[in-house]
This record gives C-alpha cells, sequence and structure tokens, in this order.
C-alpha cells in the first residue's frame, strides 16, 4: 500500500469566496450528473407537455359546441386569442411549480433517503449551498422543458407565440425567485416533518383551482379572487398570457413583473429563514440522520 | 498546540420521546422519568418525556492515538460520535475537537475532522468514485490543482485507481467503504472519526480496512473509532472506552481492562440439546460467574461462556452438568479473556445483546 504524501495537518484549509463558489458549483454538477443517469427523464419530458393540457383542450372542444360557439364566448370572457395556448400557458406554469415542489422540496429529503445528507453536513461547506445549487440543475432542466412545450405547442396544438421572446424570458426570469423560494420552504418543512405529499397536493390543487389555470379569474366568486391575488401562481399565468400571446409591451408587463419581483423577495426570504430554522432544529433533534 | 485532539466533558444527549423514534431503535436509549409541569391554572398537562442517549460522557484523545469507543447497538457511540463532529447539539456538557469549542466553532471543528458515518451510504453511488471525490473536495475547500493531485494519490492508495471511472453503484461493499474512507482524508485531517467502519464487510474486506486505519495512525491521525466487534477494538485501539446505556463504564488500554476481571479464564462450550433449567444449574457451580448463552443456529445447540478463577477445578463439575438428562458437550474451550468477557463482567450481558 503506498503511502500518502499529505498524511495529516493541524492547519485548516482557507475558505474564501472563489472556495465557495466551487463548492456551490460542485452542488449543481453533482446533481446534474444523477439527474441525467436516470435516462427516465427525457420520457417524461417529452410526453408531459402534450398530456396535461390535452384534457383540458379536449373538455373545451366538447363544451365548445358543433358551431364552436362556446369557444367564442370563452375567447370574449378570458380575452384570449387562442383557446390552446391559453391552457398550454397554464398548464405549464402549474406543472413547472408542481415539479419544483417534487424536486426542490424533496432534494435534501432524497439525500436522507440515500444516506448521503450527514457526509455532506460534516463538511465546512455553507449548508444552504446544498439547497441552492441542487436547484441550478433544476433550474437547466425545466428551461429545456419550456423550450419543449414551446416546440411541442406549435407543432401539435398549432400555438403561436406572437410575443416579443425576450419579455417572455423576462417574465419567466420573474417568476424563478417565487417558484424556487417556495421549494426553498417546502425542503426545510420536509426535513423537519419527514412528509410532505399532503402539503405537495394542497399547494398544487390551490394553484389549479385560485390562479386560473384552463379559466378566467372572472369566473372565481369574489372571495376566492382575493385569495387568488395572493398566489404568486396567478400573476406568473397571467403575465406569461399577456407576453405570449397579447403581445403585451414592457411598461403593460410592468405591474404584474413588480408584483411577481415582490413575491418573489417573500419566498425567498422565507426560504433561507426556514432553512435556518431547521438547521437549528435539526442539531436539537438529530433530524438529518433519521431516515 | 492542544494537549488533547478530543476532550469532552460530561456530554448529554436527551431525545423528546416523539422525536427520537429512530435514534430510540439505533440507541436503545433509555427512558428518563416523564416530567409533569403545571400548564395552566385549572389544569395539569403532561410534558415532553426524554430519553436518554448519552449519560455524561466524558473523555480525553492524545494526540495520535487510536481510541476505540466499543459498545453494543444502542449504546450511545454514534450519538457520542455525532455530537463531536457537530451534527448533533448537546443537551448539556461541553467538547473540543483539535482545541475548538463543538458549539461556538462548528465550522472549524468540521474542518479539522475526517468522518465516515453511515460507510457505504455516505457516498454517491450515481457518480463514479472519481466524480465523489472530487466532489467532496470543493466542499472541503480543496484549491483545484491540489484537489486532482490528492484524489489521484488516494486512489492508488486504496488500490482503486482502475476502478476510478466507474459508477460506485459497480463497487464490492468493501470497495466502497474505501472511498468513504479516501473522502474522510481528502483535506488531509487530523482527526479521523470512523463509525462502525468494517459493519457489513466480508472478512478480507474487513481486513483491509482495519490495515488501513493502522497506517492512518502510523502517519499521525488521531482516529476516534466506534465498533461493537470486540476483536477489532482490541486489535487496533491504544485506548479502549467501553459504552452501555450512554455512559463510559471503563477506559483503559485493552490489556489493562482485561487484567481488570477477577475470573482470569473463560470456558467456552457448545452444547447441544439445551435448555433453560442447565443455565440455572451452571450458574450454581462454585468458583463461577457470567454465564451466557447464545444459540448457533439450530434450536438446541447453543454456545454458553461461563468465567472462572481457576477452570481446572470447576470443569469435572460443569462436564458433569453438562452431560446428563439428554444434552451432551459438542466442544470446549478454555480461554483467556476478551473484552466481550470485560463487558459482560461489568454489565451481567453480551456485546451483542
Amino acid at each position: 500500500m503506498a503511502t500518502l504524501s499529505f498524511p495529516s495537518s493541524r492547519s485548516l484549509a482557507k475558505m474564501s469566496l472563489p472556495s465557495h463558489w466551487r463548492a456551490l458549483w460542485a452542488v449543481a454538477r453533482r446533481e446534474w450528473l444523477i439527474f441525467i443517469r436516470y435516462p427516465s427523464w427525457i420520457i417524461q419530458m417529452l410526453i408531459w407537455p402534450i398530456i396535461f393540457p390535452l384534457m383540458y383542450i379536449f373538455t373545451g372542444r366538447a363544451l365548445a359546441g358543433p358551431d364552436a360557439s362556446g369557444l367564442q364566448h370563452f375567447m370574449q370572457v378570458s380575452g384570449a386569442s387562442e383557446f390552446n395556448g391559453y391552457v398550454i400557458l397554464g398548464t405549464t406554469i402549474w406543472m413547472w411549480q408542481n415539479v419544483v415542489l417534487w424536486n426542490v422540496g424533496f432534494a435534501l429529503r432524497e439525500e436522507q433517503w440515500r444516506g448521503t445528507l450527514e457526509s455532506n453536513w460534516m463538511t465546512p461547506t455553507w449548508r444552504f449551498a446544498y439547497l441552492l445549487g441542487s436547484s441550478f440543475p433544476q433550474v437547466a432542466s425545466m428551461g429545456m422543458f419550456l423550450g419543449i412545450t414551446a416546440l411541442e405547442a406549435g407543432l401539435i396544438f398549432g400555438v403561436r407565440l406572437n410575443g416579443n421572446p425576450w419579455l417572455m424570458l423576462l417574465v419567466l426570469a420573474a417568476c424563478i425567485p417565487a417558484i424556487y423560494g417556495l421549494g426553498f420552504a417546502f425542503a426545510s418543512v420536509v426535513i423537519s416533518v419527514k412528509e410532505a405529499n399532503t402539503f405537495v397536493f394542497l399547494v398544487r390543487g390551490l394553484v389549479m383551482i385560485f390562479c386560473g389555470v384552463s379559466f378566467p379569474l372572472s369566473m372565481l366568486p369574489g372571495w376566492m379572487r382575493g385569495i387568488a391575488f395572493w398566489l404568486p401562481q396567478t400573476h406568473m399565468i397571467d403575465a406569461m398570457r399577456q407576453a405570449a400571446l397579447s403581445n403585451a409591451s414592457l411598461s403593460q408587463l410592468a405591474p404584474s413583473l413588480n408584483i411577481l419581483l415582490a413575491f418573489g423577495a417573500f419566498w425567498l426570504a422565507a426560504g433561507y429563514i426556514l432553512f435556518q430554522w431547521m438547521e437549528r432544529q435539526a442539531r436539537k433533534t438529530g433530524a438529518i440522520g433519521q431516515y | 498546540m492542544p494537549t488533547w485532539a478530543i476532550e469532552a466533558e460530561n456530554l448529554v444527549k436527551k431525545f423528546p420521546k416523539r422525536a427520537s423514534a429512530n435514534d430510540a431503535a439505533q440507541e436503545g436509549a433509555q427512558a428518563a422519568k416523564p416530567t409533569r409541569r403545571l400548564a395552566w391554572p385549572f389544569r395539569r398537562k403532561e410534558g415532553p418525556s426524554w430519553s436518554t442517549a448519552v449519560d455524561g460522557v466524558s473523555l480525553k484523545i492524545k494526540q495520535g492515538e487510536i481510541f476505540g469507543l466499543l459498545g453494543p447497538n444502542g449504546a450511545g457511540k454514534s450519538t457520542t460520535i455525532r455530537m463531536l463532529c457537530t451534527l448533533l447539539e448537546p443537551t448539556s456538557g461541553t467538547a473540543r475537537v483539535n482545541g475548538y469549542d463543538i458549539r461556538q466553532q462548528a465550522t472549524q471543528v468540521r474542518q479539522s475532522l475526517g468522518t465516515v458515518l453511515a460507510g457505504e451510504r455516505s457516498i454517491y453511488w450515481k457518480l463514479t468514485g472519481r466524480e465523489n471525490l472530487e466532489y467532496f473536495a470543493a466542499l472541503y475547500h480543496i484549491p483545484p490543482p491540489l484537489a486532482r493531485q490528492r484524489i489521484k494519490e488516494l486512489l492508488e492508495h486504496m488500490e482503486l485507481t482502475e476502478r476510478a471511472n466507474d459508477l460506485v453503484e459497480k463497487y464490492s461493499t468493501g470497495m466502497k467503504q474505501r472511498i468513504a474512507l479516501s473522502k474522510a482524508l481528502l483535506a488531509r485531517p487530523p482527526i479521523l472519526l470512523l463509525d462502525e467502519p468494517t459493519l457489513g464487510l466480508d472478512p478480507q474486506a474487513a481486513r483491509k480496512v482495519r490495515e488501513i486505519v493502522a497506517q492512518l495512525k502510523a502517519e499521525g491521525h488521531t482516529i476516534l473509532l466506534t465498533t461493537h466487534y470486540m476483536e477489532e477494538a482490541d486489535q487496533l485501539s491504544d485506548r479502549i472506552g467501553i459504552i452501555d446505556q450512554g455512559k463510559i463504564i471503563a477506559l483503559d488500554t485493552p490489556e489493562a481492562l482485561k487484567q481488570r476481571i477477577d475470573q482470569q479464564e473463560v470456558v467456552r462450550m457448545e452444547i447441544s440439546g439445551w435448555h433453560q433449567e442447565l443455565a440455572a444449574s451452571l450458574q450454581r457451580l462454585p468458583n463461577t460467574a457470567n454465564l451466557v448463552t447464545r444459540n448457533l443456529g439450530s434450536d438446541s445447540l447453543y454456545e454458553v461462556s461461563l468465567q472462572t478463577a481457576n477452570s481446572r477445578a470447576v470443569l469435572p463439575g460443569i462436564i458433569q452438568t453438562v452431560n446428563q438428562n439428554g444434552t451432551h458437550l459438542v466442544n470446549m474451550n478454555i480461554v483467556r479473556p476478551s473484552l466481550e468477557d470485560v463487558f459482560i463482567n461489568l454489565t451481567g450481558k453480551a456485546l451483542r445483546d
């Protein structure tokens, strides 16, 4: 057995901003490598953009009647220029939030199941980096998912996104803090309570009903519209429809973007605070090592 | 430079009963008395009850020694080690690792330690051996050129160079354990905490890990090793702390521990046709103590150990007691006391109980 040229040292490794960035990047790279080594993601990415909106599209066609007069009424009420695009944008935002809740929300829990959370926790790295870093590949894979959705929506459903592509990207970027902040908050709670299915179903159910995934908010009773305002996904869906289907300008999008950024700041702060709370609790209860 | 690599003083860890379900299973923690407190003037509310996993552990580990923490499953070994590596906050008590306080200087403590907890499960099976080491090198803030050099050396040291680019899921358990050990050595920490490093390994792989541990000591590392394999603790450790029900019940060199017990010999027998009444008969024999039995797989074949100060004097009585009513002696040895016998002598039960 060869002898190591670095047997042991009492001096501690120097930690700097670049070394923290390298650690964050290492977490992202690890997560990406693990992600691509389960090839079933390719199938999911191809079929979900079609399957999920289909049920609303067929329901819409059935309700429209033989002369499609129902569809005309829907367009009037919703202000949409086309039905398929309207539904697909709603379901895509819903799927994005849903996937983030499952993936980012369960990022730490999955580490716990694997048995690797403790070995990460025992390194001197800033612990929030494990959550933040693991969300980077998720953002990348969701970017691919959104691209595939746009492509399939055009090819299969004939949806034409007539908005400014840069403004559409700006809206997507403005959605990221709120969607991922909620994911971080979720991940921290999941470590403490060990179970999250109920919460995921609750959140995505709320988004489904209150945020106008497949229908205009004017259909909701007044008190439900009040609740809808406080859900960031309502504004995400609305802003995306304005940007992609109604060719809205930056000034027209500005109110929605401001609201989204405010929600983003709130949820990122909530996610970080909950993470710190979870970390302190875990040191007391031993939750990190529990399966 | 601190005199002691690790100093723990009166460490206590209690878990609320609800939260400790898993720990109780792992640690077999003993229950403390439930407390009652007045919650509201009109009613009494039941307060939380606690299980005590570690109950006042104090120890000092010298620079460069291998310290073995020996005890049965659930004795408090893992909880102690998790407090020392800052995963758990002690309920009370203090500890310093490499001179750093585990409560106030947690980051420096983690920088001073290389740890192998949960063995093969502590690394990523969907990454290659090399990718695992690159990942953990970044988490330990090792500059990339230095990390590459250390990874190369560690892979050679652990004889894993040829398999370095294979996914860990294709490794044997022993190879996974060697990657876990390499991970612990990446930052060349002065202190290593190894929690059951040979658990689940085949004898050959376990021997290899023990060789590595001995070499790491020779290279200057201080090692805190927890195990419930007495031979391993005996073979590797300079000093041993025996822990049971959260308390250190003996602490000394392996030889000194074995010399402590009055009974200098152990009669080990394999008895066919064993029945419980025979245990009572053997325990009544004069000049014997600490009878321990273990089923050897079949219904009535048992291994039986009995401690005695003078085996020659008691053997005729033992043989006469055993060889009657359908039971008979299959095998018998007179051996020197092992650490397990020390444990039996201290607690009245076997390590594996």
